[in-house]
């Protein structure tokens, strides 16, 4: 599993570097990202959602199942 | 992935497209684009790409900025009064993104310089304001198979096709004839007003933003024509031609381009 430190990177910048760490990935490969509570966590995994993927939210990691 | 930090900063908002992608963005970066013509088309257009990071972008343009020439062409300010259009565009456009290579061609396209001009170029945008120039950006893609941008703005209207030569109707499988001589009024006399060409050219930008970038589906074998006046927009379906003197004998090499 592929892991991102997005702690201290705001909005959309966290998801522009999510979407690059995905667009690595084969389909069912997961990616792990920290993230900052309020705006980001509340935005990047509707984000991922949003382009299909499968999201699991659990504190402040986010776990991505690429589509 | 190689784009760097201030790279995805400053595409950070067409990186988070749908459409759009890491992948997109670098082949945008290895492009080179080339825009005839650095007026109230070439304003936007050369903007627009600059600005979304094609790598390399050539714009031509022979005149001087005149001050009959600002309510429309956005480029150039009052203080430019004078300097060389291409020059003056390459100034502004080096400023907006300075990691874009621009090179000004202060030149009139023509017969003899267009197959240098354009060689290389992934797409030509053509803002050129007369039908010759035109018909001879048209004949110069479909020979060296570069695909095209084709728009015009007169008054209070506009039209744009995209062309990919041996693939979809160039310019000349549209209209086959030029309009005789003094047939349509030039920009000059008929007059434009400068956010209609805004439109066009944006229009334009977006054309050859969807070829370099492989996204969405561009105008092949259709016609956009806008009405400013009524905001009604309107698709005319058009199609090769068997016989067209200008892209029937492009190679089929050249079509997948």
């Amino acid at each position: 599993m592929s892991r991102l430190d997005l702690t201290g990177v705001g909005c959309p910048l966290n998801w522009v570097r999510a979407r690059l760490a995905l667009e690595e990935l084969d389909p069912g490969e997961r990616l792990e990202l920290l993230l900052d509570a309020g705006e980001p966590l509340r935005s990047v995994p509707r984000s991922a959602r949003d382009d299909g993927h499968e999201v699991a939210v659990a504190g402040n990691r986010v776990t991505i199942v690429k589509r | 992935m190689t784009l760097s930090d201030l790279e995805l900063e400053r595409y950070s908002r067409q990186l988070v497209l749908p459409e759009w992608s890491g992948a997109a963005q670098e082949r945008l970066r290895s492009a080179s684009a080339v825009v005839v013509g650095a007026g109230a088309l070439g304003s936007p257009v050369g903007l627009y790409l600059v600005a979304a990071g094609v790598g390399r972008i050539g714009i031509v343009d022979s005149d001087p900025v005149e001050l009959s020439n600002l309510h429309r062409q956005p480029l150039h300010f009052t203080p430019d009064i004078g300097l060389p259009k291409a020059e003056n565009a390459a100034v502004k456009l080096r400023a907006l993104n300075p990691e874009v290579q621009v090179d000004p061609y202060p030149a009139r396209i023509e017969e003899a310089n267009a197959e240098a001009i354009l060689a290389g170029a992934d797409v030509v945008v053509d803002c050129a304001d007369t039908f010759d120039t035109r018909y001879l950006v048209n004949d110069a893609c479909c020979a060296q198979a570069i695909p095209l941008v084709e728009g015009a703005v007169l008054g209070l209207s506009g039209q744009v096709m995209t062309i990919r030569p041996g693939e979809s109707a160039c310019y000349r499988c549209a209209f086959p004839d030029p309009p005789p001589p003094g047939a349509v009024p030039s920009c000059r006399e008929a007059g434009v007003l400068g956010a209609m060409a805004g439109i066009v050219g944006s229009i334009q930008a977006l054309e050859a933003l969807k070829l370099l970038g492989g996204v969405g589906r561009p105008l092949l074998d259709r016609i956009l024509q806008v009405d400013g006046a009524t905001m009604e927009h309107t698709l005319i379906s058009t199609a090769r031609r068997d016989d067209c003197p200008s892209c029937s004998r492009v190679p089929a090499a050249a079509q997948s381009a």
